[in-house]
C-alpha cells in the first residue's frame, strides 16, 4: 500500500544516474561529434552518413544480417518453446541434462567455439551460410533458455495445459494458442535478445570467413575510417534509442505478460 | 497360460521402453540434435584434435607450446585484462545496481535494464569504432581532456594498449555488472532490513551482519562472469590493437586465419582448449552460486 | 518485568493522497494483548509500523510508559516485531537469528546463546537450532520469528499479521501458543490482523479500525454483543440486516415489536441488525412469513437460510436437533429471540 506511493527524490540515486549518464553518453556524444566532422570544409555535415547509406553494400549487408537473425529467431521459437514447455510440464528425467547443456555455451569462449566449428562440419554445412543461424542459436541459447524459463516458472503451467488439453486442444494448439500468449513477455524478450545477438555477432562470423554487416564495417574501416565510424554510430545509437523509447512508452503489462 | 505370459513379456518390455522413450526423451530430440551437432560435437572434436600431432598421432606437444612464449604472455595479458576490467567494474556496478534497484521506479529500472542489455551485448565492433572516435588522437574527448590540461597521448597511451583496451572494456563490463548483479539486490527483502532495525541493528550493523553476507556470493559470482567476458572478448580487441598487444583470442584468430604460421598445425586448438579450461574455472562457480542463491530468491 | 504500557496520541499519517491514520488514539496497558482488526487498507499496519518506528507519523506522539519516543529511531526502540513472513535472516542459523537482538545489545556470546535456547525451547524448536531457516516449514519459521522478537525481552511485542501466510490448522495452534507465551511472559502486545476470529480468540481487547480511525475498542464479548456502530456490527461476526419500521423506540420485525437499542431515525424505515443465533425458524403448516432456501448441517448447529415474503434473505443459526423438519422450500415462521435489537439507518 505504502510502497507504490513512495517515489520521491533520491539524492544517492540521482548521483548514480548522473555518473552513469556521463559514463555512457560522453563517449557516445563525442564519437558522434567526430562522425559529423567534414575534414574538407572544417565544419560539420552528414557526409559520412550519406556516404554510408548510398553504398549499395550497406543495405545488402543489413538485409543479409537481418534475415540471418530472423532465421535464428525462428529456430529458437520452433525448437526451444515447445521443448521447454514439455520439459516444464512432464517430469522428464533428462531435464537436468538439458538445463546443463543449455548453460554450457556460457562456459565456452566464442573464439574456442569458432575453432571447433571450423574443423568439425562436413563440406555441405561449411559451404552454406545457413550454418550461421544454427551457430547463433547455440550462442544465444543460455540467454533464451533463461528468459523462457523465468516466463514458464511464473505461470501455473500444469493447470493451464491440462485445461487446454481437456478443452480439446492438441499439443500444437496448446502451445501456440495458449502458452505463448500467456508468456508473451518472456517470448518477446527472447526474440529481442536472440535477434540482437545474431545481428551483432562478429567473432564467430569473421573466424568462419562469412561476411555480414558487422564484418563489413571492419572491412570498410580499412580505407574509410570515418565511414566505418558513421556506420557504427548508426548501428549502436539507433537500436539503443529505439529500445529505450519502447521501454519508456510501452505499458509494463504488455511487456511482461505476467509477473 | 504360463508360456503366454513369458511370450508376452519380451515385447511388452520393449514396448515399455519405447513408451518411456516417447514420453521422456522424444520431444527433446530436435534440441538435442541441434545442440549436439552444432555445439557439443565441435567442442569434442576441438578437444580431440588438440591432442593430435601433425601426423595425427597422439601428443601433448601442442599444449607444451601453448604455455610457452609468446602464448604464455598472451594468456597472462588476457587473464590480466579479464581480472582488471572485472575488478574495476564490479564495485561501481554493484553500487549502481543497488541504488537503481532499491530506490528507482519500475520504469527507471526497466529502462536501465534495456540500456545495459544493449551496451553489454551489442558492443564489439561498433563499440571499438565509437571509442576510436571519442578517445583517438583526434577524438573530441581527447581534445577536451587536453583542454583541461590532461594530455592522454603525452605518454605511451593508445587505444590498442593495455590501458586503452581496459577503458573500452569497462564500457561493456559496467553494464554487464548491473545486469548480472541486479537480481541479487532484488532478492534482498525489505523485511530483513526492517527486522534488523527492529532488533536493534544500526544501518551499519545491518550491512555488516546481513546485507553484505547475503550479497557477497552473488558479487563474487558476478565478478567471475565479468572476468570470463573480459578474458575471452575478441571483437573489440581485434579492431583496436594492431598486433602490439598479445592476447590469446587474437593469437587464436591469427592462427585460424593463417596470418600466423606455427610449426604445429593444431596449436590453435590447444590454445582454445586452455581458454575453455580457464573460462570454465570462472563460469562454472558462477552458475553454481547463482543456483544456490536462487533458493532464497524463490519464495 | 520489563513490559511497559503503550499510548498513541492523535497520530496522523498520510501517503500521498491516502490518509492511513487520521487522529488515531490507542492505549495499551501493561501486559495487555490488544488486537487491531480491520479490512485491508484501514491503517492498522501503519499504526503498528509507527509504533515500531519503521514509519514516522506526520503528527501526534507515541508514548512508552508515558515517555515520548516519537523521535527515537527504530533500532533504539526496545520492541520486538514479528512480520507476516520471510523475515528471518537466511544467512544465519535458527539460534543465530534468535540471538541477533541480544548480539546487537552486546550481550556476550555465551549468554545470548543460552537465552536463544531458552526461547527456542519455549516455542518447541530447540532441536532445530543449528539449521538454516529455509529448511523449516512456514509455521516453524514464524515460531522462530516469535522467539527472536522475544529473546531480548522487549518492552512491547508487535505482531504484524504473523499467521496470515500459514495453513488453517497451523494458524490455530500458533495463535494459542502466542497467547500462552504472551501471558506467561507478561509482554505488552499489539497484534494486527484482518481475521476477526483470530483477534477475538486471543486478545484482551480488540480495536476495530476503518479508514484510519478506531471505530471501537472493547473486549471481544462487548464488541460482539454491543457494537458501537453499524460498521463494527457488520464487520465482527455475521449480522442480518432486516428492513423494518421504527416508531416510538420500538421496531416491528416479523410481526412483533422489539425495543430498539440504538436509535437512528426516530420514525420510519430502518435496518434491524440481528445475529443469526437470535433468529428462530419454526416449521409451520399454515402460511408462514418465510420459506427455507437452504439448510447446512455443521455438526452441533445448523445454518438455515430463509427468504421472507418481501424478499429479504435471513440467516439463522440453531442447534441441529431442532432443524430436522426445515427442508428447502418448506414454509416457516421466523421470530426474533432477543428483546432488544440494534438498528441502523437505511
Amino acid at each position: 500500500m505504502a510502497k507504490a506511493l513512495r517515489v520521491r527524490f533520491q539524492p544517492p540515486l540521482a548521483v548514480t544516474l548522473l555518473i552513469l549518464g556521463f559514463f555512457v553518453f560522453i563517449p557516445m556524444v563525442s564519437a558522434f561529434e567526430y562522425s559529423i566532422r567534414t575534414p574538407l570544409t572544417g565544419g560539420y555535415g552528414w557526409t559520412h552518413y550519406l556516404w554510408a547509406i548510398r553504398e549499395e553494400e550497406f543495405f545488402h549487408y543489413i538485409f543479409r544480417s537481418g534475415w540471418l537473425a530472423g532465421l535464428t529467431v525462428l529456430i529458437t521459437l520452433i525448437v526451444l518453446v515447445p521443448t521447454m514447455t514439455w520439459l516444464h510440464v512432464s517430469k522428464s528425467p533428462i531435464r537436468p541434462l538439458i538445463d546443463g547443456i543449455s548453460l554450457l555455451p556460457l562456459v565456452i569462449p566464442v573464439v574456442a567455439f569458432a575453432v571447433g566449428a571450423q574443423i568439425s562440419f562436413p563440406e555441405f554445412v561449411q559451404n552454406t551460410v545457413l550454418e550461421l543461424p544454427f551457430l547463433y542459436f547455440v550462442l544465444a541459447l543460455p540467454y533464451a533458455y533463461r528468459s523462457l524459463d523465468i516466463g514458464l516458472n511464473s505461470i501455473p503451467l500444469k493447470t493451464i495445459t491440462e485445461a487446454a488439453r481437456s478443452a480439446g486442444a492438441n499439443w500444437w494448439r496448446t502451445i501456440t494458442a495458449v502458452i505463448v500468449p500467456v508468456i508473451r513477455g518472456s517470448v518477446m524478450a527472447t526474440i529481442a535478445l536472440t535477434f540482437a545477438l545474431s545481428l551483432g555477432e562478429y567473432t564467430l562470423t569473421v573466424l568462419l570467413h562469412w561476411d555480414t554487416f558487422p564484418t563489413w564495417v571492419t572491412f570498410v574501416a580499412q580505407d574509410n575510417i570515418l565511414g566505418a565510424i558513421a556506420i557504427s554510430m548508426m548501428s549502436l545509437i539507433i537500436p539503443f534509442l529505439i529500445l529505450t523509447v519502447i521501454t519508456l512508452f510501452v505499458p509494463e503489462r504488455s511487456m511482461q505478460g505476467r509477473k | 497360460m504360463t508360456s503366454q505370459v513369458i511370450e508376452g513379456g519380451a515385447p511388452s518390455r520393449g514396448r515399455a521402453f519405447l513408451a518411456s522413450f516417447i514420453k521422456n526423451i522424444l520431444p527433446a530430440v530436435p534440441l538435442l540434435l541441434i545442440v549436439g551437432f552444432f555445439f557439443l560435437f565441435p567442442i569434442a572434436r576441438l578437444i580431440y584434435v588438440s591432442f593430435l600431432s601433425n601426423e595425427n598421432t597422439f601428443t601433448i606437444d601442442n599444449f607444451k607450446t601453448a604455455v610457452q612464449e609468446p602464448y604464455r604472455t598472451g594468456f597472462l595479458n588476457s587473464i590480466k585484462i579479464g581480472v582488471f576490467s572485472a575488478a574495476i567494474a564490479a564495485f561501481p556496478g554493484a553500487i549502481a545496481a543497488y541504488f537503481i534497484e532499491s530506490r528507482g521506479s519500475s520504469k527507471l529500472r526497466r529502462t536501465i535494464a534495456v540500456m545495459s542489455g544493449v551496451l553489454a551485448n551489442t558492443g564489439g565492433v561498433p563499440l571499438a569504432f565509437m571509442f576510436y572516435a571519442a578517445l583517438g588522437i583526434q577524438g573530441f574527448l581527447t581534445k577536451f581532456l587536453k583542454y583541461l590540461g590532461w594530455d592522454l597521448y603525452a605518454g605511451t597511451f593508445s587505444l590498442g594498449s593495455f590501458i586503452g583496451l581496459l577503458v573500452v572494456y569497462l564500457y561493456f563490463q559496467l553494464p554487464l555488472m548491473v545486469i548480472v548483479f541486479s537480481p541479487a539486490i532484488v532478492s534482498l527483502r525489505r523485511e530483513w532490513s526492517e527486522a534488523a532495525r527492529n532488533l536493534g541493528a544500526s544501518q551499519f550493523n545491518y550491512w555488516i551482519r546481513i546485507g553484505i553476507p547475503l550479497l557477497f556470493p552473488s558479487f563474487i559470482a558476478s565478478f567471475l562472469l565479468l572476468f570470463a567476458s573480459g578474458f575471452s572478448a575478441y571483437a573489440t580487441a581485434n579492431a583496436l590493437t594492431v598486433g602490439n598487444l598479445p592476447l590469446t583470442p587474437l593469437q587464436i584468430g591469427g592462427l585460424l586465419d593463417g596470418n600466423v604460421s606455427a610449426a604445429q598445425l593444431n596449436l590453435g586448438k590447444a590454445l582454445g582448449v586452455v581458454m575453455i579450461v580457464i573460462s570454465a574455472c570462472a563460469v562454472i562457480p558462477y552458475l553454481a552460486i547463482q543456483r544456490r542463491s536462487a533458493k532464497w530468491q524463490k519464495r | 518485568m520489563s513490559s511497559k504500557s503503550l499510548s498513541l496520541r492523535n497520530i496522523s499519517k498520510r501517503f500521498g493522497n491516502v490518509i492511513a491514520l487520521d487522529n488515531f488514539n490507542l492505549e495499551v496497558g501493561v501486559g495487555e494483548l490488544v488486537a487491531l482488526l480491520g479490512p485491508s487498507g484501514c491503517g492498522k499496519t501503519t499504526a503498528l509500523r509507527v509504533v515500531a518506528g519503521l514509519e514516522h507519523q506526520d503528527a501526534g506522539t507515541v508514548l512508552v510508559a508515558d515517555k515520548n519516543i516519537s523521535d527515537v529511531p527504530a533500532h533504539k526502540r526496545n520492541m520486538g516485531m514479528v512480520f507476516q513472513a520471510y523475515s528471518l535472516f537466511p544467512n544465519l542459523t535458527v539460534e543465530e537469528n534468535v540471538a541477533f537482538g541480544l548480539q546487537m545489545r552486546k550481550v556476550s556470546k555465551h549468554l545470548r546463546l543460552k537465552k536463544a535456547h531458552e526461547l527456542l525451547d519455549l516455542v518447541g524448536l530447540d532441536s532445530q537450532s543449528k539449521r538454516f531457516t529455509h529448511q523449516l516449514s512456514g509455521g516453524q519459521q514464524q515460531r522462530v520469528a516469535l522467539a527472536r522478537a522475544l529473546a531480548f525481552e522487549p518492552e512491547i511485542l508487535l505482531l504484524d499479521e504473523p499467521l496470515s501466510a500459514l495453513d488453517a490448522q497451523v494458524r490455530v495452534n500458533l495463535r494459542e501458543e502466542i497467547r500462552r507465551l504472551q501471558l506467561s511472559l507478561g509482554t505488552t502486545t499489539l497484534f494486527v490482523t484482518h481475521d476477526q476470529e483470530e483477534a477475538m480468540a486471543i486478545s484482551d481487547r480488540v480495536g476495530v479500525m476503518n479508514s484510519g480511525v478506531l471505530e471501537q475498542i472493547d473486549t471481544p464479548d462487548a464488541l460482539y454483543n454491543k457494537p458501537a456502530s453499524s460498521f463494527v456490527a457488520s464487520f465482527v461476526g455475521t449480522m442480518n440486516r432486516i428492513p423494518a419500521h421504527i416508531s416510538d423506540g420500538m421496531v416491528e420485525i416479523f410481526g412483533s415489536k422489539v425495543v430498539a437499542l440504538k436509535r437512528g431515525n426516530e420514525n420510519g424505515k430502518v435496518h434491524a441488525l440481528i445475529r443469526p443465533e437470535s433468529i428462530s425458524v419454526v416449521a409451520t403448516t399454515a402460511q408462514g412469513n418465510a420459506k427455507v432456501l437452504t439448510r447446512s448441517f455443521m455438526g452441533a448447529s445448523s445454518n438455515i437460510i430463509c427468504q421472507t415474503s418481501d424478499g429479504t434473505i435471513v440467516q439463522s443459526l440453531m442447534t441441529s436437533a431442532s432443524t430436522g423438519d426445515l427442508l428447502p422450500g418448506s414454509s416457516v415462521q421466523l421470530r426474533v429471540l432477543s428483546s432488544e435489537v440494534l438498528v441502523a439507518n437505511v
